[in-house]
């Protein structure tokens, strides 16, 4: 009798064993000594040596900040579009996928079954400067013979978003397929109808802003893009987002986006093939920099230094972005 | 020239491509394994062959060449005749016929310098330990790295009396290998202009890598020393002896030219695909890419050629290496003697394709393959051997202050 209490007191904690070692082991302690390392002095020749050199961080950081800048836009931006492009995804297939529900989720996460490394070389074809996407356009006159979209941060940015849409589109799938209907049927009977003209103007407004910033990362010049994404975005407001889905689905959906975003956005800054295989040399993100501090150069305490000071900033971004939601408003809306 | 059976795609990874590639990784492990289980069984009845064979076979040498035992041979991919089925290497296996050794062949164990050393070599070599590998293949720079960090064992020229006799000229004495007695040369490869002919039509100067002609259509390599040549002997500079001045003009044009948008991508094998995709017309290139990558990838209209530029070009080398304190030392030293058999050397060259540093193994190749034999890319002439340079060592403060500035001017 007292035997079973105890084991059912200890329980918990037994459960949390095999993962909290699996951290300390693979997480924890390498982190440690990625601590250490960053604060040694020396080089390959003369050895490492522990001297506390705090003064890293701030020479990182001065050195570096343009890459962790870009990093941090592209990676941001790629959520974004992730989300833009996974949650009309999500939606169709928990509101409307039907019998083909598995179907199309296993679409979703088809991908998944070829490696990181051959799904972005295949980009690299699909895009090549005469290849399928781009020849036939250029042979029709619609793009000038030297426009290009690998070597761009362009493709950079839409091979991260690509990579990491499952990610986005699954945590949202999730969800959005809880959502009861009948809360929905109610709104609609308590006369919640279209967005007009409130969806008209924030949409035009988010799409305008949403184009400006793609159009400048990606060197496209601030109005080239701000105009479609605005149309687009205008046409949303309009006809497709009712007031039911402003005050019902997408609170609810909350704790979906809020999931898909950071498992988007942690990876994507960190990135690092995207960069490597798409990019050119004014895109390289800080993951780049890292592996070329670290195997090239050798330099081990400044690679060190740069993935701690990565971490903290994803850290720190995180915290806000919790802050901003408001992890109760997520709990309150799952239940 | 260039075999259709062959998987052209092997040779992907073996330069630097793609650090930390897991493909490769476990192409390479699933590589290892089958030569390793597949040789396994016959290697012990051979192997107690050999060791009572053993005081036989070293009458003729000056040492005792071994005979019997295991060698761990860490190489890079596609840098061995294999069977077409792909199921085995036909001239390890006649060495371990010879020779009673069981050869585990690690191919692509070495998918790019940096990684190896970083994965394989610098945790034991550090503590004093031995690797898990009697016998490495790496490049130049790293073997002078390597000699430098004192990690290399020297190689016991009585018991390779082929490598003695048909090491090629220009490979003795280097300046990380004054003596000749701590790498073995294994392949080499030149450095110079790769371009899409019926585009920029001929092309035969460093100059146009430096212009505006093909702007955004051009990629440099992301090996520092590929690069930074050439960048140096378009100068008039000798990468033999470069000093720090010359390195930093050298590096300020590179530098100019890809911060200009000149230059579209730096990097490694990648290039490859770019110029088959059409978006890259010209590049700094390697020779064998030329022969084993480009050709079979060719449309109608694209003509890839590979010139060794008027002002010289670049030789490298993937050089043997005994890391420091293997136990089977002996029986590497057995291969590299064994390699330099011409014959041997032959074997290897007609399914390699890059340039062979044995002396006589052309004249092997005559009778074999006559058009191999005088392909100039395998074979260089005497006026191309004049035009190329090789990096000279650097310092352990050079090698860092370099490849820091380099991937600078890369853009990291």
């Amino acid at each position: 009798m007292r035997r079973t209490l105890l084991f059912r007191n200890a329980a918990p904690y037994l459960l949390l064993l095999p993962g909290l070692l699996w951290l300390v082991v693979f997480y924890v302690y390498p982190a440690f000594q990625m601590f250490l390392t960053s604060l040694y002095t020396g080089n390959l020749d003369t050895g490492y040596t522990q001297t506390w050199n705090w003064g890293i961080y701030g020479e990182s950081i001065t050195e570096y900040w343009p890459w962790l800048f870009r990093s941090i836009v592209y990676g941001g931006l790629a959520t974004i579009l992730a989300f833009a492009l996974g949650f009309p995804l999500a939606y169709a297939i928990a509101f409307r996928g039907g019998a083909y529900k598995n179907v199309l989720l296993f679409l979703v996460i088809a991908p998944f079954f070829t490696s990181f490394l051959l799904r972005t070389i295949s980009w690299k074809i699909i895009l090549a400067d005469n290849g399928l996407v781009l020849g036939p356009l250029k042979d029709l006159g619609l793009l000038p013979e030297e426009f290009r979209l690998l070597a761009t941060p362009a493709a950079v940015i839409a091979g991260i978003t690509y990579n990491f849409l499952p990610f986005m589109t699954l945590p949202l799938y999730v969800s959005l397929e809880r959502i009861d209907r009948r809360l929905i049927e109610a709104a609609e009977d308590l006369y919640a109808g279209p967005w007009r003209p409130q969806g008209t103007i924030i949409g035009t407004v988010l799409g305008g802003v949403l184009g400006l910033v793609v159009g400048l990362v990606m060197d496209y010049g601030p109005f080239s893009l701000s105009i479609p994404f605005a149309i687009i975005g205008a046409l949303v407001g309009t006809w497709l987002i009712g007031q039911a889905f402003i005050r019902v689905t997408l609170p609810l959906a909350l704790p979906g986006i809020f999931a898909g975003s950071l498992l988007t956005f942690i990876p994507a800054v960190g990135d690092f093939v995207n960069a490597e295989l798409l990019g050119n040399p004014q895109s390289l993100m800080i993951g780049n920099v890292i592996q070329a501090r670290y195997l090239q150069v050798t330099d081990y305490p400044t690679a060190s230094a740069l993935s701690f000071i990565l971490m903290l900033a994803i850290l720190i971004g995180l915290f806000l972005y919790a802050r901003l939601i408001g992890t109760e408003e997520l709990t309150g809306a799952s239940i | 020239m260039t075999d259709p059976q062959r998987p052209f795609s092997g040779d992907l990874t073996r330069r630097r491509f793609l650090q930390g590639s897991a493909l490769a990784g476990v192409s390479a492990f699933l590589a290892a394994c089958g030569t390793a289980g597949q040789s396994g069984g016959a290697a012990t009845s051979t192997a107690a062959a050999g060791e009572s064979a053993a005081p036989a076979a070293s009458a003729g040498a000056g040492g005792t060449p071994a005979a019997g035992g295991t060698l761990r041979f860490a190489n890079w991919l596609g840098y061995m005749d294999v069977t077409e089925d792909g199921s085995s290497y036909p001239t390890i296996e006649k060495f371990q016929d010879e020779t009673g050794i069981t050869v585990e062949y690690g191919d692509g164990a070495v998918d790019d310098n940096e990684t190896f050393f970083t994965a394989d070599l610098q945790a034991p070599l550090e503590a004093g330990q031995p690797t898990a590998w009697d016998l490495i293949v790496v490049t130049d720079w790293m073997v002078a790295r390597l000699i430098r960090l004192g990690w290399v064992d020297a190689i016991d020229t009585s018991l390779t009396p082929n490598f003695v006799a048909n090491l090629a000229e220009n490979y003795k004495g280097r300046s990380f290998d004054p003596d000749t007695n701590l790498a073995a040369p294994w392949q080499s490869g030149m450095t110079g202009l790769g371009y899409d002919k019926a585009i920029t039509g001929d092309q035969d100067s460093i100059e146009v890598l430096f212009s505006d002609e093909f702007k955004g259509k051009l990629t440099y390599l992301s090996e520092m020393r590929d690069t930074i040549g050439l960048a140096a002997i378009r100068l008039g500079f000798s990468p033999e002896e470069l000093t720090q001045e010359q390195f930093d003009a050298s590096l300020a044009d590179v530098d100019k030219a890809v911060k200009d948008g000149v230059v579209r991508q730096v990097v490694g094998n990648s290039y490859v695909e770019d110029m088959a995709g059409g978006g890259v017309v010209l590049a700094i290139a390697w020779s064998g890419d030329v022969l084993t990558l480009l050709v079979p990838d060719q449309t109608p209209e694209q003509d890839f050629q590979w010139a060794l530029p008027k002002e010289g070009g670049m030789l490298w080398t993937d050089n043997m290496v005994l890391p420091k304190g293997s136990q089977n030392k002996a029986q590497a030293e057995r291969w590299i003697d064994f390699y330099y058999d011409p014959v041997n050397a032959a074997t290897i060259e007609a399914y390699v394709n890059y340039v062979c540093p044995v002396a006589g193994a052309r004249d092997v190749m005559l009778e074999t393959d006559a058009e191999l034999a005088n392909n100039p890319l395998i074979f260089p002439p005497d006026e191309w051997v004049a035009r190329l340079h090789q990096f000279r060592a650097t310092t352990a403060e050079e090698e860092q202050a370099w490849s820091e500035a380099f991937t600078k001017a890369m853009g990291l």
